[in-house]
C-alpha cells in the first residue's frame, strides 16, 4: 500500500523529460467551422452575444437624432423612413432576448444573502416593467 | 508575499471597472432600450402615438434638461461597454483569437470611450442646458 502511495507520486520517468520540447506547449482550442450551428442551445448562445451589434447600430442611429436637434427648428427631422421602422422592428427584437437573457443571467449570478435568485430575478423584471412604463410615459406625455 | 498580493490587486481592481461597466451596461440596455426602441423607432415613426421626438420644439426643450442629458448619457454610451466585450468573445467564438489581445482590447474598449466622448460632444452641443 505504502509502495503503491509513493509510486503514484514519483517524478515522471526521465525519458518523458527528454521528449519533452524546449518550448512550453500552448493548448490551443480547436472550433471547427460553424460549430455553433451544430446545436440549439448553441445557437441561441451565439445569437445572446449577437443582439450586441444590432442594439449598437440603433443606439448610434438614436445618437444621429440627437444630434440634428442642433440643426435647428428648420433643420431638424426625426428618422422616420420605412427603412427605419423595419430596422427597428428587427433591433426589437434582440432588444427584448437580450433583456430576458440578461436579466435572468444577472439575477442569477446577484447573490444578496437570504435572497433567493428567483426573487432577484422577478424583481429585475418588475423593474424591467415599471422603467418601460415610465419612459414611455415621458415620451410619450412631452410631446404634443 | 504581501508585495506579491498588492501586485496581483492591480489587475483584478481593471477586471471590477470593466466588469462593472460590462454589467452596468448590460442592465441599463436590458432594462431601458425596449421601450425606446418601440416607442420612438415604431410608434413614433408610424404615428400611431405622439413621440417628443417628432417635433423640434417638444424635442429641443426637452434634450435641454440637464436630467435628461445625464440620462441619455448613460443610455447611449454605458451600453457600449457591454456590446464591446460581447462582441469581442462572438468574433473569438468565430474563431478568431486575437480578439483576445491586447491591441484589440484597446480598439474595443477604446471605441466604448469614444463612443461616451462623442456622445458628451453631442449632448452639450445639441441642446443648450435650460431648467424650464
Amino acid at each position: 500500500m505504502e509502495t503503491a502511495t509513493s509510486d503514484l507520486v514519483k517524478a515522471p520517468p526521465v525519458s518523458a523529460d527528454a521528449a519533452a520540447p524546449a518550448t512550453p506547449r500552448v493548448y490551443k482550442a480547436e472550433m471547427p467551422r460553424g460549430w455553433w450551428l451544430r446545436k440549439r442551445h448553441y445557437f441561441l448562445y451565439m445569437v445572446r452575444e449577437f443582439t450586441a451589434l444590432p442594439l449598437a447600430l440603433w443606439l448610434l442611429w438614436f445618437l444621429v437624432e440627437v444630434q440634428r436637434a442642433s440643426n435647428g427648428p428648420n433643420g431638424y427631422y426625426p428618422h422616420s423612413s420605412p427603412g427605419f421602422v423595419v430596422f427597428s422592428v428587427i433591433v426589437l427584437g434582440f432588444a427584448l432576448y437580450h433583456s430576458v437573457t440578461f436579466l435572468r443571467l444577472f439575477g442569477v449570478v446577484t447573490h444578496i444573502k437570504g435572497v433567493p435568485s428567483r426573487v432577484i430575478v422577478l424583481s429585475l423584471f418588475a423593474l424591467w416593467l415599471v422603467a418601460s412604463v415610465v419612459v414611455a410615459a415621458v415620451l410619450i406625455g412631452f410631446a404634443r | 508575499m504581501s508585495h506579491q498580493t498588492a501586485h496581483k490587486q492591480k489587475p483584478a481592481f481593471a477586471h471590477m471597472v470593466w466588469w462593472f461597466l460590462f454589467g452596468g451596461g448590460g442592465v441599463v440596455s436590458a432594462i431601458l432600450l425596449p421601450v425606446h426602441v418601440l416607442v420612438q423607432g415604431i410608434l413614433g415613426p408610424l404615428g400611431i402615438v405622439h413621440v417628443v421626438d417628432r417635433h423640434y420644439d417638444t424635442w429641443i426643450q426637452v434634450l435641454g434638461n440637464p436630467i435628461v442629458k445625464l440620462y441619455l448619457l448613460v443610455l447611449i454610451a454605458l451600453p457600449f461597454f457591454h456590446f464591446a466585450h460581447r462582441l469581442r468573445y462572438l468574433l473569438v467564438d468565430f474563431g478568431l483569437p486575437a480578439a483576445k489581445s491586447v491591441p484589440a482590447q484597446v480598439v474595443f474598449y477604446g471605441g466604448a470611450v469614444l463612443v461616451s466622448l462623442v456622445t458628451i460632444w453631442v449632448l452639450l452641443t445639441s441642446a443648450p442646458i435650460s431648467f424650464g
